[in-house]
């Protein structure tokens, strides 16, 4: 597992086309400090997160600091678009692929020091996957059963050819946890329990937690078991203890960063991205993500106030789409480093299918609104919340371009309770939104942005039976190559259809002092610190 | 109605106010739109899980029903667990009150290091020009965005200087102090300038009343009736203000706790309005109203002792 | 003679930010909205004098446009509560008795919630925007006024020429109209001008937490917070909004100080 920063090829160039002063990326081993052991990290989030438990947990806040204190059988590939071994060293698939057999890594410690075994990975696949728990169990609802075969082996039993099983199990709801400690927590119920457990988790992962202020700081110290290696022969990780501090004013994280009192920090806001890499002191890291920002459109045919919906002609809204000159919102809101999106899911989700979308062009955009009733124009609202800096130079920039067609562009400043509860009533006309993929699959952004009946595709009412048959079948076919192409096709009826206004793909913008090195984001989101360490 | 008697009323209309309190806020919690669970869940959860979650946290029950559970929890001396954070609301506000509470103290005595002395000067000298630049000063202090101070503060103090730490607490006594020095001189120099003023005011009023020139041409000097008659009336106006303003400080220094990152009560308030996290929301309203009614009172009881005219 | 000099320095200031606001047009060098792709960032020079904002935008035109946006928060946020708290705390100061229990109670209970997060709350309800903003500044800024006008009212109830008027035989509404309320109003108005400065800065807080003037009014509260990620790399941008700020507080607070030594009245 490599311990420095590797990014694709393709991102690489983007970076080098953006900016100069660009860190040079390197492999392990190769002209960069030695890594150093000990030391306290300490790294500022913008928000906390709020339940670690990796079945029960909600939110991103959660999921992409998990994976430093509970570990996966299987763990996404840093490009995203594979696996490798994790808590599990072998795998094979069956021929009717509907039986997959792992082997068991020998030797792994949980953080107290009791060994893992099968029971543990049994429990924590069926935790996973009762619907009684959690928003994620779709991610594995194809298992059936989980079957000890020895001490070191385990068989996933699939109730039909999952082709995304792989990927689900190196997703974090797959993490595994000690049953015997889990159950033996105080509690009446498994939220009970979960909840308790929380405290003081212990899982197989680089760290363990030792205190935890809400909204404030969570320190988190080494796990002398940790099974992973470095390649010097020792475990991992290499710092002695880990602090998130929680600062949820960009201004003030990136003056802590600056005045050192921070080592690193996330959501460096794309407007002084310029300015820490001027900063000697201070290196920028541009992560690949799975990070698509888009608007999203209520398409039924009659808005709630039984008024007829303009966004519900698709001509409506692919001139709204021809509209934007996307490389001109690009360039203000993220600053030129963001890309344009070339389909719904971005280019680090496996199967995407890059097509040509929606290139700016005035005139088409005007002539596609003569052909329908709504030439003149109309008046339309777009939800955001409130205070978000990307969102309000999106819709200010889109509010200009779409004057010139007669389309009035209202900006509505919401907080976050009250546009999720408009949104999931369909009571809205667009909202400004994004997305990132929890699983190294098209599979779950699909059923969110096209699959109707999930969540009424993104809660817009866009209903596509064509599209609604192709994932189903995609979701039990057995042959990669059909899959892929079953994928390109509902990729290419949704470019076609625009259920939503397509913006733009954007990385990570993560900011750290010169001496901290190691870290690593992957597409997913994931913060990986087990090879971070503070060069002298 | 003498002291004894007054104060035995005023503590005795405590109770009925913190249960109208208690109501109030509990309804007006639920008038905001949005519910907690769906705040948490995020866009895309499904509706199912929505579902079960709030049946989980007993949000599904009627809203008499929760009331009952809630004020029954009060009387008992248990405020729930938050929703969002799943521990007790409790030990979270404990966790946060101690900040708020020092920078409160902090900053007014700040603004009074600030404002007494300068006040002072400012009305000795009425209209003359260390009284305008004294009032002009303030003035600008008075009239800037708190956010805007405040990022100046730490970015020229904190970041470039290294003078004070960047936001924050820290960890013991001393490292508390220096950590939120920046952020209770923002939070002083608005109240610093009103307190001025009214001071000002008060010492002037004092200098140019009659009974200062009546006891003149008795021969008493200046510097004696300054200090006595000035010293009252002055510390009568601040103990008014500095009690009202206490109750604004605890809760209301939301913007300063943001922009220094002070792990408070100010924020812990926003956030759990924007999450709709009604035990929170609930409980602190509560433990707020407890600090500001004691706060009130003491105003009330250092009034009465200092101005023999109030009584009531 | 020593109302004149701070009134008639502040009334200047005022009438100042009055012209910029009636007809921001003409002063203006530069449409507020107008983007200009060619001078993104752009720092101050003879072209644009505060410079630009990330859309282009010339900073000084927005300033000045925004004139018209934060006297009307400084009027209507304050117009609310001096009406509402007047009237309740005329009557109430007068009648006394249970209403001025209740009253106490009430106010008591406001006075507990900080305002700054009741209005937040309120703004939740209603939702964003100016107009709800003024509803939910009366809503928690009442009492201030309320309390003013009582304590005065209470102070003019003991008058002799009251109890003159009452022997006489004048009706309450009388009274209260035309004798006791044009002397108990004069401390209320002189804080009524200062707390115009006060709510211009409450408008500026929302603005910094996206609960005020929406995108893309220009408001100087939200044009400076809009600089703050700019702080930096482009001061200038915040810059302008914040002079301007301070100068209207001035403004307001100077009349306020004209106006106390001019009605003669105790702080």
């Amino acid at each position: 597992m490599s311990n420095g920063l590797v990014l694709t090829r393709r991102a690489g160039l983007a970076l080098a086309a953006g900016f100069a002063a660009v860190p040079v990326l390197t492999l392990p081993g190769v002209a960069q400090a030695a890594p150093v052991r000990g030391g306290k990290m300490v790294y500022g989030r913008y928000a906390d997160s709020l339940f670690l438990d990796p079945v029960l947990n909600d939110a991103n806040v959660d999921i992409w600091v998990m994976n430093n204190l509970y570990d996966t059988l299987l763990t996404p590939m840093q490009d995203g678009l594979g696996v490798a071994p994790g808590l599990a060293t072998k795998w094979s698939m069956s021929a009717d692929g509907k039986s997959l057999a792992l082997t068991l890594r020998e030797g792994v410690k949980f953080a107290n020091g009791t060994q893992m075994t099968a029971e543990d990975v049994k429990w924590s696949l069926d935790r996973a996957r009762n619907p009684k728990n959690g928003a994620w169990v779709d991610l594995v609802a194809s298992i059936t059963d989980v079957v000890i075969d020895g001490p070191l082996a385990v068989t996933v039993k699939l109730k039909h050819p999952d082709l995304s099983i792989l990927a689900a199990l190196a997703t974090f709801n797959t993490a595994i946890m000690p049953k015997a400690l889990f159950e033996a927590t105080q509690g009446a119920t498994d939220a009970e329990k979960a909840k308790a457990f929380a405290e003081k988790p212990i899982g197989t992962g680089p760290f363990m937690l030792v205190e935890w202020q809400r909204g404030v700081i969570m320190k988190l110290v080494r796990n002398p078991y940790y099974w992973k290696m470095a390649p010097d022969g020792k475990p991992l990780p290499y710092l002695d203890a880990l602090d998130f501090q929680i600062i949820p004013d960009d201004s003030t994280r990136l003056l802590k960063l600056k005045a050192g009192e921070l080592h690193g920090t996330e959501f460096v806001p794309y407007s002084r991205v310029k300015e820490i890499q001027a900063d000697a002191n201070l290196r920028m890291e541009l992560w690949p993500s799975t990070k698509v920002t888009y608007l999203t459109m209520n398409v039924r045919p009659k808005l709630g106030d039984g008024s007829v919906n303009p966004l519900s002609d698709v001509k409506v809204r692919q001139a709204l789409n021809y509209a934007v000159n996307k490389d001109a919102v690009i360039a203000i809101t993220t600053q030129g480093l963001g890309t344009p999106m070339t389909s719904f899911m971005s280019k680090s989700t496996p199967m995407q299918h890059a097509q040509t979308l929606y290139k700016a062009d005035v005139a088409k955009a005007k002539a596609l609104l003569a052909e329908t009733p709504f030439k003149a124009g109309f008046e339309v609202t777009c939800m955001m919340v409130a205070g978000n800096v990307d969102s309000t130079n999106n819709l200010t920039t889109i509010q200009q371009m779409w004057a010139p067609l007669g389309v009035k562009l209202k900006i509505e400043q919401l907080d976050n309770p009250t546009l999720t509860k408009r949104y999931r009533a369909g009571d809205f006309s667009m909202r400004t939104a994004s997305w990132t993929d929890d699983i190294a699959d098209p599979n779950q952004i699909t059923s969110y942005f096209a699959y109707f009946p999930n969540i009424g595709s993104l809660h817009s009412g866009w209903d596509n039976k064509k599209v609604n048959a192709l994932f189903e079948t995609s979701q039990e076919e057995v042959d990669p190559a059909k899959r892929k192409a079953q994928y390109r096709e509902i990729q290419e009826v949704y470019t076609e259809e625009a259920p939503i206004l397509f913006l733009y793909e954007s990385p990570y913008p993560v900011a750290f002092r010169k001496n901290a090195m190691g870290f690593v984001q992957i597409p997913l989101g994931n913060n990986l610190f087990e090879g971070a360490y503070l060069a002298a | 109605m003498n002291r004894g008697t007054w104060l035995l009323g005023r503590l005795a209309q405590i109770v009925p106010s913190f249960l109208f309190i208690g109501v109030a806020v509990f309804v007006l919690a639920r008038l905001l739109p949005g519910d907690p669970v769906s705040a948490m869940l995020g866009d895309h959860a499904t509706d199912a899980t929505l579902a079960r979650l709030t049946a989980q946290l007993g949000l599904d029950r009627s809203i008499p029903v929760q009331l009952m559970q809630f004020l029954g929890g009060v009387l008992r001396g248990e405020l729930g667990d938050s929703i969002a954070y799943r521990i007790p609301v409790a030990r979270l506000i404990a966790e946060r009150l101690p900040a708020t509470v020092l920078l409160t103290l902090l900053s007014v005595a700040i603004a009074l290091a600030l404002a007494v002395p300068l006040a002072f000067v400012a009305a000795l000298n009425a209209n003359r020009w260390p009284d305008l630049l004294i009032r002009f000063v303030f003035q600008i202090g008075l009239s800037t965005p708190i956010f805007y101070v405040g990022l100046l503060l730490l970015t020229v103090l904190a970041a470039w200087a290294h003078l004070f730490p960047v936001g924050g607490y820290g960890d013991g006594w001393r490292a508390h102090l220096w950590h939120l020095f920046l952020p209770a001189l923002t939070l002083a120099l608005s109240f610093a300038a009103v307190l001025m003023r009214s001071l000002r005011g008060a010492v002037l009023d004092v200098i140019n009343a009659e009974f200062v020139d009546f006891a003149r041409s008795k021969g008493l000097r200046a510097r004696v009736l300054l200090g006595r008659h000035v010293l009252r009336s002055a510390m009568i106006a601040t103990v008014t203000l500095v009690g009202l303003h206490v109750g604004s400080l605890l809760g209301g220094a939301v913007i300063t706790e943001s922009v220094f990152a002070v792990p408070g009560v100010g924020r812990l308030m926003v956030e759990s309005i924007f999450a709709r996290d009604y035990p929170v929301i609930q409980a602190l309203t509560l433990v707020l109203a407890v600090f500001v009614s004691l706060a009130l009172l003491a105003t009330d009881i250092v009034q009465m002792w200092l101005d023999p005219r109030v009584g009531r | 003679m020593r109302a004149w000099l701070p009134l008639g320095t502040g009334l200047l200031i005022l009438t100042a930010f009055l012209v910029m606001a009636v007809i921001p047009e003409s002063i203006a060098p530069y449409d507020p909205l107008g983007f200009d792709f060619a001078a993104l960032l752009a720092e101050p020079s003879a072209e644009h004098i505060f410079g630009t904002d990330q859309f282009g935008r010339d900073i000084l035109s927005r300033t000045i446009a925004a004139s018209r946006i934060d006297l009307q928060i400084a009027l209507f946020a304050m117009l609310g509560p001096l009406l509402i708290g007047s009237v309740i705390g005329l009557l109430v100061g007068w009648f006394g008795g249970w209403a001025d229990a209740l009253f106490g109670r009430l106010a008591d209970i406001v006075v507990t919630f900080p305002f700054l997060v009741l209005v937040i709350a309120i703004v939740a309800v209603l939702g964003p925007g100016l107009i709800n903003m003024y509803i939910a500044v009366s809503c928690v800024g009442w009492v201030v006024y309320a309390r003013l006008m009582r304590g005065e009212v209470r102070i003019q109830a003991q008058a002799d020429y009251v109890a003159a008027a009452r022997v006489l035989g004048y009706s309450t509404a009388r009274i209260l109209l035309r004798h006791v309320l044009p002397n108990a109003v004069r401390p209320v108005l002189v804080y009524a001008v200062t707390d115009m400065a006060l709510a211009i800065l409450t408008g500026s807080s929302l603005g910094y937490l996206g609960l005020g003037a929406q995108p893309p009014t220009a408001e100087w509260g939200v044009l400076i917070a809009d600089g703050r990620n700019f702080f930096t790399t482009a001061p200038w941008i915040s810059l302008a909004p914040g002079v301007a700020i301070v100068l209207a507080g001035l403004g307001f607070s100077l009349t306020g100080d004209g106006l106390q030594a001019l009605l003669d009245v105790k702080r």
